[in-house]
């Protein structure tokens, strides 16, 4: 292929252009000057939060020779003597984050439609409701847990509480946004056919974002899994006391099996939930 | 001078282009037209393989254009540059960005990677779209602008391209008539200064208006090849079995354009 250039097309003169259009050519000095301080600042925080934490290449290179030892512990992985009480521990959780999870979404749906701006038209009290929920956001799963282990005791009532009560306010925003960008038309619709407003946010709107919501509670499900091990640790139940305790003994063996048992656990929920979703959003077929 | 040999395309039991042969002089305006399933964009999108043939050839000055790989067959995407029914620009990046696209392949890949172009391509860029005047819109957000406009940014980022051939299929189909205008007159343009246009089009009349040459496809074949004053009514309903006005609503039904213009307006 030849390499001869178009006729007459691409004659363009720099000078011409920048005089007319001096933004198309990057940005202006003070602009740049700008960038470059901004990056500097990013530069000297990350600086200063290293130097802050002595986070010395020698010190992390002990703790990874630290690690590395308890890795070679922990081959082979072994259940240990109290194989059923590891087996209970891992049912607990799962049960604690679905119980949590269902209770949690169950109460976010209605609370999703009060805070959606289509929905609810009265800033006021949406505004209020929203920084409520933001509120209840602001406090970790585990902070909710450590008091409800207070509040109600040892076990796994105290971690479905916690889940439940951190879960809320996330998936009410989450469901709030989904109903913020369903499409306007189709609830027209209904209210055009004489439909009143609830029965165009249950026909117009609802299944719309009825997919949408059960997916997001089905991924929270599975993190939630993920995050029961840890409320077990501050003693409310699940797998997590059962690791806490070999860890402090140093059976290393027995805490790769759990760290093992729960990998398999978490994959086997994704898988299933995986499929969940895409038949809700993939699938054609009408929600009700 | 670009070559069709005898080339073939088919997707499992259907063949949707079936032994096509055409030579295509340079500087030459062709337009494709055929009905939906005829097999005018399987033949458009195999001359810069962004679809492979099943069999055939195509030789441009020469060069096996079905043999290249890799770097070869950049380039000469590069060469042969392409515009589609629903423009392809990216939404999210501004006018200027997206023209610049063009230049791409002759950027090493990390500079361009950080989107420094040199001030000569920003030039270059402004002067292609000022020619369709939308120099004023370089920095706006693609998606900010109408579909007519739109199109001819994408014209703008294939002349950036430096190309020999332009490949646009069905360009004016999501188009209302008067940006139809607009945009086949940019390539008609493009077109006198010396590069190769293949145009897929729905509409016979812009096809007769703006095209030197018009290939008709049927089933995968070449069905008339000619210039537009022998492609009569008559012809039409030779090849196609339906009157030309049928022929126009069932194309643009096809496509969801806009009602077909009254041939007898279109030549006015």
């Amino acid at each position: 292929m030849s390499d001869r250039r178009t006729a007459g097309a691409m004659s363009a003169d720099v000078e011409t252009w920048r005089a007319r259009m001096p933004a198309a050519f990057g940005a202006t000095r003070g602009r740049r000057a700008l960038r470059v301080a901004g990056w500097a600042v990013f530069a000297a925080w990350l600086v200063a939060s290293l130097w802050w934490f002595d986070m010395t290449p020698q010190r992390i290179w002990a703790g990874l020779s630290g690690l590395g030892t308890i890795l070679v512990l922990m081959v082979p992985p072994s259940p240990g003597e109290q194989w059923v009480e590891i087996l209970q521990g891992m049912a607990e959780s799962v049960a604690m984050a679905f119980l949590g999870t269902f209770l949690a979404a169950i109460v976010a749906v209605p609370l999703g439609f009060l805070g959606a701006r289509n929905i609810v038209t009265a800033t006021l009290w949406r505004f209020s409701l929203r920084r409520l929920l933001d509120g209840f956001r602001g406090v970790d799963q585990l902070i909710w847990a450590l008091a409800y282990v207070r509040a109600v005791g040892l076990g796994p009532l105290a971690g479905v509480l916690a889940i439940f009560t951190a879960d809320i306010a996330v998936l009410a925003k989450l469901y709030a946004e989904a109903i913020e960008n369903a499409e306007k038309k189709q609830a027209e619709g209904v209210v055009a056919a004489g439909g009143g407003r609830l029965a165009s946010v249950r026909f117009g709107i609802l299944p719309q974002v009825a997919p949408v919501m059960l997916a997001q509670a089905l991924y929270f499900f599975e993190s939630n899994t993920r995050s029961a091990t840890i409320l077990g640790v501050v003693g409310a139940g699940g797998i997590g006391l059962q690791i806490a305790e070999r860890i402090r003994v140093r059976h290393w063996d027995e805490v790769a099996f759990i760290i093992l048992l729960m990998i398999a656990t978490v994959a086997v929920i994704d898988f299933i939930s995986g499929r969940i979703r895409r038949r809700l959003i993939g699938a054609q077929a009408a929600p009700h | 001078m670009l070559e069709i040999e005898r080339l073939t395309r088919r997707f499992g039991e259907k063949t949707a282009v079936d032994g096509v042969s055409l030579s295509i002089p340079a500087g030459q305006m062709v337009g494709v037209i055929g009905r939906s399933g005829a097999g005018k964009s399987t033949l458009l999108r195999m001359l810069n393989r962004l679809t492979e043939p099943s069999a055939g050839r195509v030789l441009f000055d020469g060069t096996d254009i079905t043999a290249l790989r890799g770097q070869a067959l950049r380039d000469w995407r590069m060469r042969c540059a392409m515009i589609f029914q629903q423009f392809n620009l990216v939404q999210r990046l501004d006018v200027l960005t997206n023209v610049l696209v063009g230049r791409l392949n002759r950027r090493p890949v990390l500079t361009s990677l950080l989107r420094m172009f040199t001030a000569q391509e920003r030039a270059m860029a402004l002067a292609a779209l000022d020619r369709f005047d939308l120099a004023e819109t370089a920095l706006q957000r693609a998606d900010t602008l109408s579909g007519g406009q739109q199109q001819r940014v994408a014209i703008a980022r294939a002349l950036l391209q430096e190309p020999r051939i332009i490949l646009a299929d069905e360009p004016i189909a999501s188009l209302d008539p008067r940006n139809a205008r607009t945009v086949m007159d940019a390539l008609r343009g493009v077109n006198r200064d010396g590069i190769t246009v293949l145009v897929n089009l729905h509409d016979l009349a812009t096809a007769r208006d703006y095209c030197d040459r018009i290939v008709a496809l049927n089933a995968g074949r070449v069905v008339f090849d000619g210039p537009p004053p022998a492609l009569t009514a008559q012809r039409i309903r030779e090849i196609y079995g339906v009157t030309e006005e049928e022929f126009a609503e069932e194309a643009a039904a096809a496509v969801g354009a806009p009602p077909p213009r009254h041939p007898a307006i279109a030549a006015a």
